[in-house]
């Protein structure tokens, strides 16, 4: 294989959309980006608030080298699994849904409303 | 955040542990919170409307995924599938680029003490890996810049730890570790000599048969230079004697009877319909009489929803062989490259790590935490 002067930064191959329109899948995805950064911001946020409680001021050096525990990683992950629910609840609601669709209650006609 | 594991193992900042994790919790939700509404519509939606209008359940991995792909619930979900594989990739690379030079300082420190790696400048790669980047990985396993560039390799050693997300073992071996303890209490008298590992990539599931089988010499073949070198680099920081080369499984430079035991992990489907039987024809011809030949492939499913997740992986995720994969007849295969008809055989070797979930009571689905596997004992 001929060695390459750049390396390929997009995956050769079609790139699949799957809304009818592609900017759905575009816009998802921005989206899901911000999501990421959103996370990341807030994990260093938290890292900050642990070096205060240490007494240690939030320096590069010293958020580099916060050591982070199996605990922390733990509660860490259970944050993010919670933000992300939040984040994708109206898919999530749509399976509770699809779930109970199997004894559907039907919507109420306002008209048989009190 | 993943934790250095050998010396090898590229690091990673606080933030760009953050963004990896965050794609890491990104995957996890869509296989356990969003994955099971593409089941529920095929059970309560695709089957029943199958029943009705053609008097029978779709019969193929195809007819499922196009029922599916008309749903917005399926749309949403693998349009975040996609876009959560291309992530891990945006996550993961820069971290690894900015560590190139000091990982291949790491690496001449470390020295060649008990294996070896030997690449081919003029390898031909075979079509099967140059029409597509597998699973969306930019440049694909192969891409080099320079003779010491392994960067590919570098960047898989994290992303495959994000995708298992720490399931298969601190070090991704997992499957080397259950073929391998499958191997010594199925066979107790093969006593291998020379192992194959073929389509092994960085070699993480092939230092487990150093471990198991100490008398052994180890080999590992791959189509992939950087994963290669990036493998022999790995090896020997984790103190194993394995020797990498690269060669294409299809026509290997080995000679006939050279193995004891040959062994593949998750490579079939990453190859072609042309090229399976031919990686079973040399299989044969390099083991010696008595020898085994396993591999290991996400493939033996019959439920047609089954299929179609591997069906979706080959058009979606950059995996062309991975549908047609399901469909083969390999006791033909096997048949046909010389093997003894009664000498095929398919199991699910149990996970050494994983849990097991037997969901397979109906014979209809595979278990979960067990390795489907096909292979054959060559006659003595």
């Amino acid at each position: 294989m001929p060695y390459l002067d750049e390396r390929p930064t997009v995956a050769k191959g079609r790139r699949p959309y799957f809304f009818d329109d592609p900017s759905v899948d575009k816009l998802l995805s921005i989206l899901m980006s911000v999501a990421g950064e959103v996370s990341v911001l807030r994990e260093r946020v938290d890292t900050h608030e642990r070096l205060a409680e240490q007494d240690k001021l939030p320096t590069t050096n010293n958020i580099e080298t916060f050591e982070i525990s199996d605990e922390l990683r733990q509660q860490r992950a259970a944050e993010r699994a919670a933000y992300l629910k939040r984040v994708l609840r109206v898919i999530s609601d749509e399976l509770e849904r699809m779930k109970k669709s199997a004894s559907p209650t039907p919507y109420p006609e306002a008209t048989d409303l009190e | 955040m993943t934790r250095k594991n050998h010396a090898m193992f590229p690091d990673a900042t606080h933030d760009e542990n953050a963004q990896q994790d965050f794609v890491r919790s990104l995957m996890s939700h869509l296989y356990e919170e969003v994955m099971p509404g593409n089941r529920l519509l095929y059970d309560n939606q695709v089957v029943p409307k199958y029943l009705k209008e053609k008097g029978r359940p779709p019969n193929g991995r195809s007819e499922v995924r196009r029922a599916l792909e008309t749903e917005p619930y399926n749309q949403v979900w693998a349009s975040l599938m996609r876009t959560s594989q291309e992530m891990m990739y945006t996550a993961v690379r820069p971290s690894i680029e900015r560590q190139m030079p000091q990982l291949q300082q790491t690496a001449k420190k470390i020295g060649s003490a008990l294996g070896s790696v030997k690449v081919d400048p003029d390898f031909e790669m075979p079509s099967y890996h140059t029409k597509v980047d597998i699973h969306c990985k930019p440049g694909a396993y192969h891409a080099q810049l320079d003779a010491d560039d392994f960067l590919a390799g570098a960047e898989f050693d994290r992303t495959i730890m994000l995708y298992f997300q720490g399931v298969t073992g601190p070090l991704c071996d997992d499957i080397g570790q259950s073929l391998g303890q499958w191997v010594q209490e199925h066979y107790p008298d093969l006593n291998p000599k020379r192992i194959l590992d073929m389509g092994c990539t960085i070699g993480h599931n092939t230092l487990p048969y150093a471990r198991l089988f100490p008398d052994a010499q180890i080999h590992g073949i791959d189509v992939a230079a950087p994963c290669l070198q990036y493998a022999h680099h790995r090896a020997e920081a984790l103190e194993t004697a394995v020797h990498f080369s690269q060669q294409n499984a299809e026509h290997t430079e080995f000679e006939d009877g050279s193995f004891d035991l040959i062994v593949s992990h998750a490579m079939l489907h990453e190859t072609s319909h042309k090229a399976g039987p031919r990686i079973i024809k040399e299989c044969h011809r390099l083991l010696r009489p008595g020898g085994v030949v396993l591999h290991m492939d996400s493939f033996g499913m019959t439920d047609p929803y089954y299929k179609y997740l591997n069906e979706w992986n080959a058009l979606y995720n950059n995996e062309p062989y991975m549908g047609k994969v399901v469909d083969e007849d390999f006791r033909s295969m096997f048949d046909a490259a010389g093997f003894a008809k009664e000498a095929y055989f398919e199991h699910q070797i149990p996970s050494v790590l994983m849990p097991k979930r037997d969901s397979n009571k109906s014979g209809k689905t595979l278990g979960i935490g067990y390795y489907h596997t096909i292979g054959a004992e060559k006659q003595p």
